[in-house]
């Protein structure tokens, strides 16, 4: 049958192309070494190169050395500026243990001043509090980090006091702290993709069922939602393995696109759920379509939240469409090739799921004639 | 197109006669209040609990599973008596049915908001800091939102075997962004006397009304056909 073959070919391609996303995402793609929103501004590559960051001071450690004739070790965390009114409220209550930020502190080293040369630039052993604000370009260094990080991983080092400005006014910046785990997001973004391109093909065929009333329309909703249920949770699974990474918590309630997704997701499984009650096939066709029709509500509402988001408080970073374009040229290019992997994969399981709503039918079908009810 | 108000009148008339659906919510209002001053007793006496926040959240707890409560019988009421059919032979536009219902699933779910918050008030001695015209404003807002996409919920999952667990599950969802989130901030801005600040609120909650009347407008045809 001619779509037993498309879906075998489809099946193929869709399976080489998971395998090359996967090998690009691997081996390919380069850490993540751009900030979420600013990107291009701050960090080219990771590892060895120089970024500059702004923010405040948190957790400052100051090691003085200058007494065997070295430079004073400066470490600390520098956080984002989006938080710092939450900052100043837990240190004014006393409890900064249980808080919780937009970005986890990036860790900084930094080698000040002292008596042992003057490369190493101005004192700033009494300038630097908790709290301050500073700006400084810094070298992405491998090591053992701070007190934010239970591994090895990045931190930024300057040996040059002179690339720290301490300044007065509240900057912003949106680093990312944990590369590898960005990896994920080859992964999870073409899951979302798939997922929203699934409802959309369910919106669609409901309508053209309850245009038509043609049944395979409903077999096309209803497998297509299953399988855009299937990639949302995809979706909303890998993304807090990345946000624990990165943000340091699982979840976050007050971000609009973790929200809405989460509850687009509810609300297609109560599709799932509504034809899973009814058996009456035609009226589950029906019922089913015009609750598909109305719970798409929610998806643009998903789709479209981090755009939105100055408005509504979003921290979920915007990939397509984002005017300062966060991904480099070989990222862009494997998340290109992961879209059109998960788009192969997404049509190549509707294939295979219609054609067993097809075979559900026709067992359906034998049943009756064999109960003797036609 | 007055007969979406008859099809209202006649379900308000029924519902007065015997005051079925009235008693069940005014009780599960008082229950779930309740409810509310025993589980935060401690808190509210101790002060770790902002009586104006639990408010703004207990309020739409209640006002959300009341309708629920309420709303699923509109249509299940309907099909139990075999009422439908001769419903559906009304000479009126389907969407004539879906207005009148909700129309009046509005009227009983508004009622029933009023009794909470006067149990509340009641149960809490909380006078909501003399802001409780905003509050029952907001209450009116957000319950037209909850019984437009109610009452089409409701027609929807009338159809199915489960559908007293079906109605929670298919219609929380929906009400989660567009009725309890605004409304909850809402509530608790009015109740502050800061209503001016949640004029975004009271926008999307406006316009959820819109997208929700007119989804229902155009598919209740479906949905009640056969």
């Amino acid at each position: 049958m001619n779509l037993k073959k498309l879906g075998l070919i489809v099946t193929a391609v869709a399976a080489v192309l998971v395998l090359v996303t996967t090998y690009l995402a691997i081996y390919y793609a380069p850490l993540p070494a751009t900030s979420v929103k600013e990107a291009g501004d701050i960090m080219p590559s990771v590892e060895g190169s120089s970024v500059t960051v702004s923010g405040f001071v948190t957790g400052l450690n100051i090691t003085d050395l200058r007494m065997k004739d070295s430079p004073a070790v400066i470490e600390f965390s520098l956080a984002d500026f989006v938080d710092y009114q939450r900052y100043e409220a837990a240190v004014a209550a006393g409890n900064t243990s249980s808080q919780w930020w937009t970005v986890r502190p990036i860790d900084v080293k930094i080698l000040s001043g002292g008596f042992r040369s003057t490369s190493f630039g101005p004192d700033i052993t009494n300038d630097v509090h908790n709290t301050t604000n500073i700006s400084l370009s810094a070298a992405v260094t491998a090591g053992s980090i701070g007190e934010n990080s239970q591994a090895l991983g990045y931190y930024l080092y300057t040996p040059e006091t002179n690339s720290v400005v301490i300044s007065s006014s509240q900057g912003g910046f949106s680093a990312m702290t944990a590369p590898i785990a960005q990896k994920i997001f080859y992964f999870h973004m073409p899951s979302a993709w798939a997922s929203y391109m699934g409802f959309i093909v369910t919106l669609v065929a409901s309508v053209l069922y309850l245009r038509t009333r043609n049944v395979k329309y409903d077999w096309i909703a209803m497998s297509s939602a299953e399988l855009g249920v299937l990639f949302a949770t995809i979706a909303i699974t890998t993304g807090p393995v990345w946000a624990k990474q990165e943000w340091g918590v699982y979840w976050r309630w007050d971000d609009t696109k973790l929200v809405t997704t989460f509850i687009m997701w509810l609300v297609y499984i109560g599709y799932l759920s509504l034809r899973a009650a009814m058996s009456e096939p035609t009226t589950r066709a029906r019922v089913s379509a015009v609750y598909g029709i109305v719970g798409f509500v929610t998806m643009p509402m998903s789709l479209l939240s981090s755009r939105i988001a100055p408005l509504l408080n979003s921290s979920h970073p915007e990939v397509i469409a984002s005017s300062t374009g966060s991904l480099s040229a070989q990222a862009g290019m494997t998340v290109g090739v992961a879209v059109v992997a998960f788009t192969f994969l997404f049509v190549a399981m509707l294939i295979k799921r219609f054609e067993i709503a097809e075979n559900e039918e026709e067992l359906e079908e034998l049943k009756r004639v064999i109960g003797g009810e036609e | 197109m007055m007969a979406f108000v008859e099809i209202a009148a006649k379900d308000l008339r029924i519902e007065l006669r015997s005051k079925e659906m009235l008693s069940a919510m005014f009780l599960f209002a008082l229950l779930m209040v309740l409810a509310f001053r025993f589980a935060f007793d401690q808190s509210v006496n101790s002060g770790s609990v902002v009586v104006s926040d639990l408010a703004a959240a207990a309020l739409w707890i209640c006002f959300s599973f009341a309708a629920i409560v309420g709303m699923h019988t509109s249509f299940a009421k309907e099909r139990d008596r075999e009422t439908l059919e001769g419903l559906l032979l009304c000479p009126v536009d389907r969407s004539a049915i879906f207005l009148g219902k909700a129309l009046a699933n509005l009227v009983l779910v508004f009622a029933v908001d009023l009794l909470s918050i006067l149990f509340f008030a009641l149960f809490f001695s909380y006078d909501f800091n003399g802001n409780s015209a905003p509050v029952i404003g907001i209450a009116f807002l957000g319950t037209v939102t909850l019984v437009l996409v109610g009452t089409l919920v409701a027609a929807i999952s009338v159809n199915s075997r489960a559908r007293e667990v079906l109605l929670p599950i298919l219609l929380i969802p929906l009400i989660a962004f567009s009725v309890i989130i605004p409304c909850v901030q809402a509530t608790r801005n009015a109740i502050n006397g800061q209503l001016a600040e949640s004029m975004g609120e009271v926008q999307s909650i406006i316009g959820f009304a819109v997208i929700f009347a007119a989804v229902g407008y155009l598919t209740i045809d479906y949905v009640l056909e056969g």
